[in-house]
């Protein structure tokens, strides 16, 4: 039976052009897995909304949407609010109360239930979600992870029929993310719940649905199997990027048969096809190292005197004009390193230099001048105006000088702009300091492939004009991509650095999907364009022509 | 029998109301030693020699209370000296000394309160009274450690960007007040979301009901009552006058009667019971311990 159903739907935002979502119609079944996709401004949100009754937003709206059967307006209040499970994807805002017990009880006192029932969910609900421990602590002392797992939580405590989710990984890191998603996976196995997901991070969910959807511009272009999805998307290059590694190195070696979709099915692709001579590219020849940027010697730093050690004798170096990523897991006190070196955070032992100088003569804020610059995670706290052309004419933004354009937000208030957007916009306000060292916390947090291609690419024009990058990511795929040196952080110090290609072939785990794919076979492989041009290298097995 | 601490907050505010409003109008000096002797004692057991800074800070203040009445009040019939031409009074002296035992008393008795009384169980209290004034509660609650953590994470981010041109106090004003103002925007806009998942969740839906954690138990019941009888038998004393201390033009203690004696007798009760409870559920787990 069809649980949703969705009609020739269309929606236009008030004082718009096109429609955000247009003729859009599709079925999921009751028990099914879904999951949404497409690039940012494809109408993913939108037409979620479109199916959450109490959160359809204002503009002119076609078509229907069925839910069991019945139009979601003529479901009385109650019903809607209990049946259909909406989770977004800013994991703090969605909280409403102090405490968890109370969050998790906000949707069924809405709804009136008397007490002892209440009780009850929520001990299941806690008890399913491994909540227990923390039942009494207060929301704003949780974790990205465990705040969306609350989020999740208190809306599961109402039994919904369908859980929609929109984007609910994006804000969090890739161990956090990989929980939730399992955790969605369990749900959708264990209770047959239907499960409907738009996300950019693909890898682990694409194996686990049975239906995937794909937009652009407001249309769905595709939907059915994910396999077959994916080997039809033909021409779809933008869209491909955000595929598992393992269905892109398929798409682009033109392969037939059957799409793979995880690591393993990835590498039996592989190992079946094609020949393993040579095993390696052609070395790239390692950039001259220049004189250190931005220096670490032993430094040691600590939140409060009773705290433990957030860096434990941290040492590194990055060289000028070089992109330098550092990973590391969280908690591990990366983002807190480049507190320290942006001089908002005080080490309490050791020395850290900035092209050369030690931190402390830099006398009156003239860090800050024409040498080193920070953007944060968090990239909403550089605006503090209205519009994105105030914002420039106050940082005294050259718009000339930038390496990208960003002409068509100039009249949008920052906090409208989307993730990437207001990646651009920030990034731009912070390179209004002329900085020789750009610090970057987190960069890709939540962009989808597209857009930190983008980064990326903006990244290598920064570093050709001069710009040593140093970037504190979880973000592996986008590290391999863009990184000329990476280090492995672990509790407060550096464990190993290197050019990605050795960096990430010696990782077991904490690497790319493309190495762990061709781990064995190939060596020295990082990103699925290397996979795809060595197979092509080495040829299809008993294939006539490569031999 | 479980600690104040562990009661239904119900029980535990009842207890303050109390213990704090007999000592708060009685001026009888036998019921305030009780008061302050119940006070400090039970801060003792609960916080042992931890703040011990902080009761020199409190003796500081009953002498500063107990010395200003006797050297501005000149009523009262026995002088004991004569200090700058004026007298310096028995009564005044006693009055003081009662007086400023009351305050350090009751000031004890509040500390408790406050370190009992956590932020969930005085909204369960609230919403007792008002659903939704315990909801706009709990959001408030919420949302203060979330604004100041988003104030210094802007701050922060304004200081590495170069917002602050100069070390000087000025500078720091100005971005402060910039700070403010965007933060006001920032609370705006991502409030959105939130109504957004209120809405989702059924809000608005019609009559809400209440869920806590808090349950009211035989303990409870227990505790409550012997509180409201000792109450009840403490206050009956005051009302009657049984107590009345007179401190001017003479002093003047009440009559020993049995009513005045019983009123001594509960309201002692009452400024032990906490401690009391405390106390047997540690000697309790020394027990079990020792069985062990």
């Amino acid at each position: 039976m069809d649980l949703l159903k969705a009609e020739n739907l269309t929606f236009t935002y008030p004082l718009t052009d096109p429609p955000a979502v247009s003729d859009v119609s599709f079925r999921i079944g009751e028990g099914s897995f879904a999951v949404l996709c497409g690039a940012t401004g494809s109408g993913k949100s939108t037409l979620l909304r479109l199916l959450k009754r109490e959160l359809v937003p204002l503009g002119e709206k076609s078509g229907r949407v069925l839910f069991c059967g019945v139009e979601t307006e003529e479901i009385p209040a109650s019903e809607s609010a209990r049946s259909v499970g909406f989770v977004m994807q800013n994991p703090e805002q969605q909280i409403v109360t102090d405490k968890v017990w109370h969050e998790l009880a906000f949707g069924l006192e809405n709804l009136g239930t008397p007490q002892p029932v209440i009780a009850r969910r929520v001990a299941e609900m806690a008890g399913y979600f491994g909540i227990e421990s923390w039942y009494e602590k207060n929301t704003s002392d949780l974790s990205g992870g465990q705040k969306q797992l609350l989020n999740l939580a208190a809306v599961m405590v109402m039994n919904p029929k369908i859980l929609i989710l929109d984007e609910p990984t994006a804000q969090l890191d890739p161990i956090a993310a990989s929980e939730f998603i399992t955790t969605l996976k369990k749900l959708n196995s264990d209770f047959s719940l239907t499960v409907l997901v738009a996300e950019h991070r693909l890898e682990e969910l694409i194996p686990a649905c049975d239906s995937l959807l794909v937009m652009e511009k407001g249309r769905l272009i595709a939907e059915g199997p994910p396999r077959g999805v994916i080997r039809d998307l033909a021409g779809q290059t933008e869209l491909m990027l955000s595929m598992p590694a393992a269905a892109r190195l398929f798409r682009a070696l033109g392969s037939e048969g059957e799409c793979p979709l995880t690591v393993r099915e990835g590498r039996r692709m592989i190992e079946g096809n094609y020949d393993g001579r040579i095993r390696s590219l052609p070395e790239k020849a390692l950039p001259e190292k220049g004189d250190p940027a931005l220096e670490f010697k032993d430094v040691w730093f600590r939140y409060g005197r009773n705290l433990p050690d957030v860096l434990r004798g941290l040492n590194l170096t990055a060289c000028r004009n070089e992109i330098f990523c550092v990973l590391g897991g969280n908690g591990s006190g990366k983002s807190t390193a480049l507190g320290c070196a942006s001089g908002i955070l005080r080490p309490y032992a050791g020395e850290i230099r900035v092209l050369g100088k030690k931190l402390k003569e830099y006398k009156n804020q003239s860090l800050y001048k024409n040498c080193l610059a920070l953007l944060p995670q968090d990239v909403q706290t550089v605006f503090l105006r209205n519009t994105v052309r105030e914002e420039l004419v106050d940082a005294g933004v050259d718009a000339g000088d930038l390496p990208f354009d960003l002409s068509p937000l100039y009249d949008k208030h920052p906090y409208d702009c989307s993730g990437g957007e207001q990646q651009l916009v920030a990034l731009a306000k912070v390179l209004a300091t002329k900085p020789e060292v750009l610090l970057m916390d987190e960069p890709t947090k939540g962009l989808d492939a597209g857009k930190k291609r983008d980064i990326a690419e903006i990244l290598r024009k920064l570093k050709a004009s001069g710009v040593t990058v140093v970037i504190v990511t979880h973000d592996v795929e986008f590290a391999a991509s863009a990184a000329d040196r990476c280090a492995m952080f672990f509790r407060g110090s550096v464990v190993s650095t290197g050019a990605p290609e050795e960096f990430f072939s010696e990782n077991n785990f904490y690497t790319t999907a493309a190495a762990r794919m061709s781990k064995g076979i190939y060596d020295r492989v990082v990103t699925v364009e290397d996979l795809v041009r060595l197979c092509e290298l080495n040829g299809k097995k008993g294939g006539g022509e490569a031999g | 029998m479980r600690a104040l601490e562990d009661l239904n907050p119900i029980t535990a505010a009842v207890y303050f109301l109390a213990v704090s409003g007999i000592a708060m109008f009685s001026m009888n000096p036998v019921l305030l030693v009780i008061s302050l002797a119940g006070a400090v004692l039970f801060f003792l057991v609960r916080n042992g020699s931890r703040s011990a800074a902080s009761h020199l800070w409190m003796f500081g203040l009953f002498l500063l209370l107990f010395l200003v009445n006797p050297l501005f009040s000149h009523n009262g019939a026995t002088v004991l000296f004569v200090l700058n031409d004026n007298p310096v009074t028995l009564e005044a002296t006693v009055y003081g000394a009662a007086a400023s035992v009351m305050v350090v008393s009751v000031l004890y008795w509040f500390r408790s309160f406050t370190q009992i009384m956590t932020s969930d169980k005085l909204l369960y209290l609230f919403g007792s009274l008002s659903p939704k004034l315990a909801l706009v509660m709990s959001m408030g609650l919420r949302y203060v450690p979330l604004f100041s953590r988003q104030a210094s994470k802007i701050g922060q981010a304004q200081t590495a960007l170069g917002l602050y041109k100069d070390d000087n106090l000025v500078d720091r004003f100005r971005g402060g007040v910039r700070i403010f103002s965007v933060l006001v925007t920032w609370a705006l806009e991502n409030g959105i979301v939130t109504a957004d998942s209120m809405a989702a969740r059924g809000f608005g839906c019609g009559r809400r009901s209440r869920f806590s954690i808090f349950r009211f138990t035989s303990a409870d019941f227990l505790v409550l009552t012997v509180t409201l009888l000792l109450f009840a038998s403490a206050a009956v004393s005051l009302g009657s006058g049984a107590l009345l201390f007179t401190y001017y033009p003479s002093i003047k203690p009440p009559d020993p009667t049995p009513l005045a004696l019983s009123g001594c007798i509960s309201y002692g009760l009452l400024a032990l019971l906490p401690s009391i409870l405390e106390a047997e559920e540690k000697i309790r787990w020394t027990c079990l311990k020792l069985k062990i």
